[in-house]
């Protein structure tokens, strides 16, 4: 065997340790954690803390809350994205556009965060705006647009660090596509504009951005700067959550937090799967 | 008129967050219901001059950890690029490649915590090191296997042919063609870790005080002026990096 592919082999070695074997031993010490065998104040196998996950509904409230929060932020940063790329396509290609849709690519999660939270909350620029337009008259009468029990500002935020991203790809898709000349030929064809968008523009921009769609979706049911910026102590976005727990100073509640560690690791890992498998079926 | 209205008003939803960080970066008591500060100070920014300022070190901090995990992972990328594409079935390396994207960074920061603990590497730049590799040392990986074509072979083995040493052939030919792909994965491995604020935080248990732990720890404070200054000094390096090259900022590794 030549030097050459015997340092390959050792490089990969080293990357599959790094890569699979690191997460996976995390992920075997996380589930012997919840059982009571390993950590700092381990005792023996013990089956408590999985059988009181059925009185605690804070990990399953926080799990939905998490799916919700990703389910609106990724509809509506979609949303948004599709009505650009078809509504205003010859806009797009014009200047300053192509550049204009970079801008909010350079703003970390956590500067986003702080920008709406002095933007949006009751002591916020917007606030004292309606304050001084004579709109409200104190602080409480401002309705509340971040920290709020729906997430709204959480998924505000997602929605604007998204859809400029998922613009400037669907733009991608559709030259890559050549949708343009499908318009035509569809128009030739009799077809309508609208039915142009709905039956043919809109599958393949969807169909074509999938996995991106998906890593986009996951990212945010795991976001954490934002919710821990804007969110609320109840309910919390999963890794909030976790985390939280995690950092308590009772190292009695370990067990407990490596116990939600684990379990939304492996729901995570199976829902990746099933789409992985769903958008491959509905693939060109 | 629709054009324009539609460039307005997304130029101006860009523009107010700029706008809004330099405000509160030269107002040092900007109180409820001011809608403009009541007075303005550079003193935060000038203080950012004094050597033992936080800021500062913070900036260099960040600065020195993204540009060893992008130079770290390029490298090593471009490497196991290589190695992966040399292998019997390369696309099982590419499917393990996506695992450390299956979590969300700060649950597999929980998940490592405890080997990194083990390793004595707890709070240090070292641990948030190994940290941020598991995350970008596969981005790049992924990102340069389109490199190691059929096509990257035959050029290689034309310049052996044509009397370069394996050296020669890897430093004239292969680097610069590889080159555009290169700096896309060194640009964006080095905005992963810019970017990167709860793997960090958690990592290192708040001791290694990047920029972005700053941001948090300033906000936690309620020191607005000291939050805006340090979120200004963050969108420092991503706008020089899209002056210099917008296309290094959009380009992703293909998901099969």
């Amino acid at each position: 065997m030549s030097s050459k592919l015997r340092s390959g082999k050792l490089l990969l070695g080293l990357y599959a340790l790094l890569v699979v074997g690191l997460p996976l031993a995390g992920l075997g010490y996380a589930l012997l954690g919840s059982v009571g065998v390993v950590g700092p104040l381990a005792a023996g196998f013990t089956g408590r803390y999985w059988l009181a996950l059925g009185a605690d509904t804070g990990l399953l409230k926080s799990a939905l809350f998490s799916l919700w929060v990703a389910g609106a932020s990724l509809g509506l940063s979609v949303a948004a994205a599709l009505g650009l790329v078809l509504g205003a396509q010859a806009t797009l290609r014009r200047r300053p556009f192509p550049t204009l849709l970079y801008v909010p690519l350079l703003m970390p999660s956590l500067v986003m965060g702080f920008y709406l939270f002095q933007l949006l909350s009751r002591a916020g620029w917007l606030s004292r705006l309606s304050f001084q337009l004579g709109l409200t008259h104190s602080l409480d009468a401002f309705p509340e647009l971040v920290q709020d029990a729906a997430g709204g500002g959480i998924i505000l935020a997602q929605v604007l660090l998204a859809f400029p991203f998922l613009t400037l790809l669907f733009q991608a898709i559709y030259q890559e596509s050549r949708l343009d000349d499908y318009r035509q030929l569809t128009q030739t064809l009799g077809a309508s504009a609208a039915q142009f968008r709905w039956r043919v523009a809109v599958p393949v921009l969807l169909r074509r951005a999938a996995p991106a769609l998906l890593l986009s979706g996951i990212a945010t049911l795991g976001a954490y700067d934002l919710p821990l910026l804007l969110g609320r102590p109840y309910p919390q976005m999963l890794s909030v959550y976790i985390a939280t727990r995690l950092q308590r100073f009772d190292l009695r509640e370990l067990p407990a937090a490596y116990l939600a560690g684990f379990l939304v690791a492996v729901g995570l890992l199976g829902l990746i799967l099933v789409l992985i498998r769903l958008t491959r079926r509905h693939a060109f | 008129m629709r054009s324009k209205l539609l460039t307005t008003l997304l130029g101006g939803l860009f523009a107010l967050p700029f706008g809004l960080l330099a405000l509160l970066a030269v107002a040092p008591g900007w109180r409820f219901p001011a809608v403009l500060p009541a007075e303005y100070s550079l003193g935060a920014l000038r203080s950012l001059l004094a050597a033992d300022n936080e800021l500062l070190a913070g900036l260099g901090r960040s600065l020195l950890l993204a540009s060893v995990v992008a130079a770290v992972a390029t490298a090593g990328g471009f490497g196991l690029a290589w190695a992966i594409a040399r292998t019997a079935r390369p696309g099982r390396w590419e499917a393990l490649s996506y695992l450390p994207y299956a979590l969300p960074p700060v649950l597999l920061a929980v998940l490592i915590q405890p080997f990194i603990i083990r390793l004595h590497l707890s709070g240090s730049v070292g641990g948030v090191l190994v940290g941020l590799l598991l995350i970008a040392l596969p981005f790049a990986t992924l990102l340069l296997r389109s490199f190691w074509s059929q096509q990257a072979t035959e050029y290689e083995q034309l310049a052996r042919t044509l009397g370069c040493t394996p050296r020669q052939a890897f430093q004239q030919v292969l680097l610069p063609l590889a080159w555009p792909l290169l700096r896309t994965a060194l640009f964006q491995t080095f905005l992963l870790s810019w970017f990167d604020f709860g793997f960090t935080n958690l990592l290192s248990v708040g001791k290694v005080r990047t920029l972005t732990v700053q941001v948090f720890t300033y906000v936690g404070e309620a020191n607005a002026q000291l939050a805006a200054v340090a979120s200004l000094l963050l969108l420092l390096p991503p706008a020089l990096l899209l002056w210099v090259n917008k296309k290094a900022l959009l380009r992703r590794p293909d998901l099969g």
